[in-house]
């Protein structure tokens, strides 16, 4: 996660609209989940994975790397839905054990394909989204979208406080190293529980004075920021919709008529 | 005034009292733990002292919200750790709050934004995100976030503290900047020699109490004073002070300000 983080920073389409980027995962996103078809999985595969490493510039192993993370959950979690115990074998295949049969059907099969497939194609939209848009930029986008403050406020709030509280933790577990602090399991986990319970206190006195600086600033219980915003282009606009337009289309098509 | 964290058991500030006069540059020495950050807090009205009271152009301030907000749109502070002040994490974002707390329009608080951007030499690293900077650039951010505000008082909090050498110079330039432009500049340092340099005014903090306070050749040469608050004396004075007594100057010259005036006493200029 951290390491998107950085990424994101860097891509080449990082000052590209943030409005744009939001709207096109989202659409894009909807139009996968609700059509359920392998066509249109596999074109918002490629759309999404084509715009984040060649036209982000994000190195390509990284984001397959990244894409791993989801496909073993996904290959788990579908096994239950594709595999069968039975009696009477299935069409796909069947393996006897003693009198019974593990067994799966094509349709099962096929079904478990489009699963993976669907899922696979709205995690690479979000994906899409994470690789190319600073976290500061997306709550923007949702500010604008009247989004409520109180969790905008505490989404950035949220997201400044990672990055503090994990150079804490590190620098703690470092120091608990260096004092042979994971010398055996005992001490291990020992050394873990204080450190969970010192960034607990760290986290808390660290809120404190952010809120006496912020205070310091005429602070008055509303964050008030300007972001910096490209302004969106007719160009990309148009690009947009034309192909969530065309994907829609597809996805209709398949649904109803193929 | 005096202030205390723990109600009564002890005392940060214990009878302190303190004049700053404006445009002044006061440098804020003692001890860790002699009270010099919480008078900082005094002074925005982030702490209300106990006993005592806090004034502004001779009026006393008062601890309702408006006041308060009228007070912290004239003093600004810096504090000490930029990982403790900054909150976004978009350097844009971080340094357009305070002026638009303040109630500034949208488009003035751009320009504002770009003004102290330039200023401080912000842009090469104004699209990176706060936690990715380094010590010396968060706290850059950190002084463009009060600057950015206009304040008439600025108070420093051991602004050059973990600081390589190059950003000591650059912030410690900032501050003459700060100083030129006719804000009244307050701050906290360990460092004698740039204390002795360039304050108007030293004050010496002693448990939560003024010891001293004067011009730099006066306070930071008493050294009963010095070794109270855990301070060497200024290395200008204290070689002064050896030529002195080796005979090589003469103890009736005015101490020298700088090693510039001691090199041109030992070469016999006394322009």
């Amino acid at each position: 996660m951290i390491s998107i983080d950085k990424l994101c920073y860097n891509s080449r389409l990082r000052y590209e609209n943030a409005g744009e980027k939001f709207a096109f995962a989202m659409v894009t996103l909807c139009i996968c989940v609700a059509s359920r078809s392998i066509a249109v999985a596999c074109i918002v595969l490629a759309v999404t994975g084509i715009l984040t490493t060649w036209k982000g510039g994000i190195p390509v192993l990284r984001y397959l790397k990244a894409m791993t993370v989801p496909l073993t959950f996904l290959f788990l979690s579908t096994f239950a839905i594709m595999f069968n115990i039975r009696r009477v074998p299935l069409d796909l295949f069947a393996l006897p054990i003693g009198s019974w049969y593990l067994t799966a059907s094509r349709s099962a099969f096929l079904y478990s394909v489009q699963l993976i497939l669907t899922a696979l194609s709205a995690v690479s939209c979000l994906y899409f989204l994470s690789f190319t848009t600073p976290m500061p930029d997306i709550l923007e986008v949702l500010r604008k979208m009247h989004c409520p403050r109180l969790l905008s406020e505490l989404m950035l709030l949220t997201y400044r406080f990672i990055f503090i509280l994990l150079d804490t933790a590190s620098a703690i577990s470092v120091s608990q190293d260096c004092r042979l602090g994971n010398r055996d399991y005992r001490t291990s986990v020992r050394s873990f529980g204080l450190l969970g319970s010192v960034l607990m206190i760290r986290a808390t006195a660290r809120s404190g004075k952010l809120y006496t600086a912020m205070e310091a600033r005429c602070y008055d219980d509303t964050i008030r920021v300007l972001s910096e915003s490209r302004p969106p282009r007719r160009g990309v606009i148009a690009a947009i919709i034309l192909f969530d337009a065309g994907l829609l289309s597809l996805a209709v098509w398949r649904k109803f008529f193929a | 005034m005096a202030y205390s964290y723990d109600e009564g058991a002890s005392y940060a500030l214990d009878g302190l009292s303190l004049e700053i006069g404006r445009g002044q540059r006061v440098a804020l020495m003692g001890a860790n733990g002699s009270g010099k950050s919480t008078f900082f807090l005094c002074c925005t009205g982030i702490c209300k002292p106990q006993r005592g009271a806090l004034y502004l152009d001779g009026e006393p301030v008062a601890y309702d919200k408006k006041s308060l907000l009228r007070l912290r749109s004239r003093v600004g502070i810096v504090f000490q750790d930029p990982d403790n002040q900054l909150f976004s994490a978009s350097v844009y974002q971080e340094i357009s709050f305070g002026p638009l707390n303040l109630g500034l329009s949208e488009e003035t608080v751009r320009q504002e934004v770009e003004a102290v951007i330039d200023r401080l030499e912000i842009a090469p690293f104004r699209h990176k995100p706060t936690h990715a900077l380094s010590g010396g650039q968060k706290k850059r951010v950190s002084i463009a976030d009060i600057l950015v505000m206009h304040p008439d008082l600025i108070l420093l909090d051991e602004p050059t503290a973990a600081l390589d050498p190059k950003h000591t110079k650059i912030v410690n330039h900032l501050i003459d900047e700060m100083t030129a432009a006719g804000i009244t500049v307050v701050l906290s340092t360990h460092d004698v020699d740039f204390a002795y340099g360039w304050a108007d005014q030293v004050v010496l903090f002693h448990q939560g109490r003024v010891l001293t306070q004067g011009p730099p050749q006066q306070v930071l040469r008493s050294s009963q004073a010095l070794a109270l608050t855990n301070l060497e004396p200024p290395a200008v004075v204290g070689l002064f002070e050896r030529l002195c007594r080796r005979g090589v100057l003469d103890p009736s010259l005015p101490c020298p300000r700088d090693m510039d005036q001691l090199e041109d006493y030992l070469v016999g200029r006394d322009d």
